[in-house]
């Protein structure tokens, strides 16, 4: 394999896998948009709706694109989109794509996303907390003068990842009737 | 395709037009050196340099109404952070100095996303994408997420009229709230559904039409203009003028 062909990750993803990801990156976070407009900002219950549809949208994706390094591509891209547009955090994207992709590694060596439907549901619980845990350290950076506005986030964290745990039930059930209905293989 | 910031954008625009790249710039510019300092007078120069960028590339209107907002979020968050400091109180600051560098940080980060996001047209977007060299198994989603993003807004849009005529003269804020799972199985089951069906169509289209991570978008040659290189230039001085008075001052 030449040098560029690893760089454009020939041989790793199929295209309609692509589509699939970029597609389900796209809902995401349009989806966290809408709801974070309609719900009137940071409140608790837009942040446990939003982080419920985002994970419960990468649990849905990883049931119909089950392949390490499915989530660390739909997390840099959704990263990617969210620095081009609002200019987010690009501190945080190196951190994000090594700790996704360190949780995908630990959950190919346990046996892949292919040998257990939960396995899916166990990668995006532990890469959204990984992700939270990156953004804490970032977030501390900012505010290292005046630690008592870290508490605001831990708090605000706390309730996003709560609304992640919400969002996995309900992709797991989800992702069951998906497959019933025969959209998902 | 339906262009849904070109109408914010066109009202928004300031004294000059620089390019998406180097907003971009400016933005990582913004991000990485607001956190490496930690002092007043080099985070001071930085924030009036990141103002007289906010000036030149935005209209006046829009800023006041952006700093509006920002200031109702700021003083909710400043008092929750207040009520907090009473109930924490080993956490509290040592000096009013150092309760206003975060929010001199936050400000920095505020200035250059403002002309980023307000000024920004997906047509634009993907054009600077092309013109960046990411590998084509990042570039092809991102441009597919950047392309399908004013789609799925209106299959929203196509959902909230079906919920509305469905539940005609009893949807409104509390039924919703007390049924969480009635949300879920009229509004979002249907949603991963449309999407799962347009990720099929979508990709058989791409297969069809010979796209994959390796194919070429069309790189167009990078190209600043004269205003671009000199806000990069006045940003490059502002940040020499920060390490300089850091260094000054310390």
């Amino acid at each position: 394999m030449s040098i560029r062909s690893f760089w454009d990750g020939k041989g790793l993803f199929e295209t309609h896998e692509l589509v699939t990801i970029g597609l389900f990156a796209a809902g995401a976070k349009a989806s966290a948009l809408v709801i974070a407009l309609v719900g009137g900002g940071m409140n608790p219950l837009t942040m446990i709706l939003k982080s419920a549809v985002y994970s419960a949208l990468l649990v849905v994706l990883l049931a119909k694109v089950p392949k390490t390094g499915t989530l660390t591509l739909a997390n840099l891209v959704g990263a990617l989109l969210a620095f081009f547009l609002m200019g987010q955090s690009m501190l945080a994207i190196p951190a994000l794509v090594i700790g996704t992709l360190l949780v995908e590694l630990f959950i190919k060596a346990i046996g892949g996303l292919e040998r257990h439907p939960g396995y899916a549901i166990l990668t995006v619980a532990l890469s959204e907390f990984v992700i939270r845990f990156i953004n804490l350290g970032v977030s501390y950076l900012m505010v290292r003068e005046q630690p008592q506005l870290l508490v605001m986030v831990v708090v605000v964290v706390a309730f996003s990842y709560l609304g992640i745990i919400v969002g996995l039930v309900g992709g797991y059930f989800m992702t069951r009737e998906l497959r019933h209905a025969g959209l998902l293989q | 395709m339906q262009d849904f910031s070109s109408k914010l954008s066109n009202s928004s625009r300031g004294l000059v037009e620089l390019s998406c790249e180097t907003r971009l710039l400016l933005t990582l510019f913004a991000s990485i050196f607001s956190l490496i300092f930690s002092d007043v007078y080099s985070l001071a120069i930085l924030l009036f340099a990141s103002a007289v960028y906010l000036v030149l590339e935005t209209r006046l209107k829009t800023i006041v109404i952006v700093y509006i907002i920002f200031a109702f979020m700021a003083g909710i968050a400043m008092l929750c952070a207040h009520l907090l400091g009473y109930v924490l109180s080993g956490m509290r600051s040592q000096s009013p100095i150092q309760a206003l560098l975060p929010m001199m940080r936050l400000m920095i980060s505020v200035n250059t996303i403002i002309p980023l996001a307000i000024n920004a047209r997906l047509s634009g977007m993907v054009n600077s994408l092309n013109r960046l060299k990411l590998p084509g198994i990042i570039k092809l989603p991102l441009l597919i997420t950047i392309r399908f993003i004013p789609t799925f807004l209106n299959d929203l849009r196509q959902l909230r009229v079906a919920i509305r005529v469905r539940f005609r003269g009893r949807g409104g804020f509390f039924f919703w709230v007390i049924r969480p799972f009635l949300w879920w199985r009229v509004f979002f089951m249907p949603l991963v559904v449309r999407l799962i069906r347009s990720a099929d169509e979508l990709a058989m289209a791409a297969e069809l039409k010979g796209l994959s991570s390796d194919t070429d978008f069309g790189r167009e040659k990078l190209v600043f203009s004269k205003a671009d290189r000199l806000v990069i230039l006045l940003a490059l001085y502002s940040i020499m003028a920060a390490f300089l008075a850091r260094d000054f001052y310390a």
